[in-house]
């Protein structure tokens, strides 16, 4: 009775076990929750997946950087998702050439949006920087979408 | 009875193992198992990585096809590349090109949402994309049901746009930057016939403007292709699109800084740039880049 029993527990954690796994969030899920908090009224362009270690001791969180030729006259959305299955936090930053634009991190209250939408005036390059809250690992998808011609 | 149990529980242990994970193949870390023997083994000017930096968004026919149809231009199918002569295309080189003519005239389809005509270019673009080896990220089925059932057409912008992203990054990251920046190159280039053709129907001080501010997108454009300049074909578009580059000295752009400010609306953080840019292109100008791109966009289609 005692071998059944060890049998029927052996089995039951190689089978049960693996009908209803944890499933990591795929690439692609990400992008497409990405879109849906971007909002029906905008259009996709373009998605930037990171996914960065935690920092070291004593170093600077690692930072992923994208660059992007945003034109004059349009508006753009810029929209983060975080995967659930780590629990990094995204901060997204959009600079010029040589200076901070924009955040979806407000330092002064705390907040943090999911998304913000940039007025550009200016044809050019812009960069994207990506780093995730106190340096902890992380994985994310960051999108450029447009809004419209203003 | 432990034997009969083994019976019952042994086929349940050998489907649980056996079982695949279908969305598998959408993980970051996924990549196809495909011999390539087109990979670039030049020696490259600038890194991958600054490629990779310099390459995104470059030319975008989702926001030309915006400024069109935000301007009431009506669709016109004379605009677009025929697709007549996608089977004659037989090299990398032609399919890339080809790849981003076919995508920006989709991208000005979709805007307008004509599906009539979107099953010639969705048929060249799968075509193309498998003679190049990256048709697997191409979903022509999900494509090809939505145009036919005329349904969910913000999902065939979102899909092709998405799939065009998705080879861009495919051959980028598996050293066929080459064929990327060319399929960069069409796109820009067909981008440009369709400004020029709607500016001679219908003229505007915006696409003017648009067409002047490319100034800037060539010059990023150019440094992606300079770096290929030592393969015949790549020096022959490089060439071509050089003296486009020359006619551009005489368009003029100048800054005016300005602080840019953040706020709330309705919840939404929106930031505002207060830069100002001047851009100035006579008509002159103006029809000489049109002219001179038109050229070569015909070259190309009919290669």
């Amino acid at each position: 009775m005692k071998n059944i029993l060890t049998i029927f527990i052996f089995f039951a954690i190689f089978t049960f076990g693996n009908f209803q796994p944890v499933k990591a969030q795929s690439g692609q899920e990400l992008v497409d929750i990405c879109s849906m908090i971007a909002g029906d009224e905008v259009t996709y362009l373009k998605d930037f997946p990171i996914k960065l270690d935690a920092a070291k001791p004593g170093e600077e969180p690692p930072t992923a950087r994208f660059s992007v030729v945003l034109s004059k006259n349009t508006q753009y959305r810029l929209t983060i998702c975080n995967s659930k299955d780590y629990s990094g936090q995204a901060i997204m930053q959009l600079f010029d050439n040589n200076r901070l634009l924009g955040t979806n991190f407000v330092v002064a209250t705390g907040k943090t949006y999911p998304s913000f939408d940039f007025k550009c005036t200016s044809t050019g390059v812009y960069h994207i920087f990506v780093t995730f809250k106190e340096g902890e690992q992380g994985l994310a998808v960051s999108m450029l979408s447009f809004v419209k011609k203003l | 009875m432990s034997k009969y149990l083994i019976y019952i529980l042994l086929p349940l242990f050998l489907f649980s193992a056996c079982r695949s994970d279908k969305k598998k193949e959408n993980d970051f870390s996924q990549e196809f198992e495909i011999p390539d023997s087109v990979i670039y083994e030049g020696n490259l000017e600038i890194s991958e990585q600054a490629m990779e930096e310099i390459v995104q968004n470059i030319s975008s026919p989702v926001e030309i096809a915006a400024l069109i149809k935000s301007l009431g231009v009506p669709y016109s199918k004379d605009y677009l590349a025929t697709t007549d002569y996608v089977d004659s295309y037989n090299t990398s080189y032609k399919m890339a090109l080809g790849l981003g003519i076919y995508g920006a005239d989709l991208g000005y389809q979709n805007m307008y949402n004509k599906t009539g005509s979107v099953l010639d270019y969705i048929s060249a673009i799968k075509t193309l994309a498998d003679g190049i080896r990256v048709g697997q990220f191409f979903d022509f089925t999900t494509l090809k049901r939505l145009v036919t059932n005329n349904q969910n057409l913000d999902s065939l912008m979102y899909i092709s746009v998405q799939n065009f992203n998705q080879m861009d990054r495919y051959l980028r990251e598996n050293n066929r930057g080459n064929l990327s920046s060319l399929i960069v190159a069409g796109i820009w280039i067909e981008s440009m016939y369709l400004l020029g053709g709607v500016v001679k129907e219908s003229p505007s001080v915006e696409i003017a403007e648009k067409i002047g501010e490319q100034k800037i997108i060539l010059s990023n454009l150019m440094l992606l292709l300079r770096n290929y300049d030592q393969d015949p074909k790549f020096k022959e578009l490089i060439d071509n699109l050089d003296e486009i580059q020359d006619i551009y000295r005489d368009v003029t752009i100048t800054y005016e800084k300005g602080d840019p400010e953040a706020v709330e609306e309705d919840g939404m953080l929106i930031i505002k740039q207060n830069d100002k840019q001047f851009i100035e292109i006579s008509n002159e100008t103006m029809l000489q880049i049109i002219n001179k791109t038109a050229e070569i966009r015909n070259k190309i289609i009919h290669l």
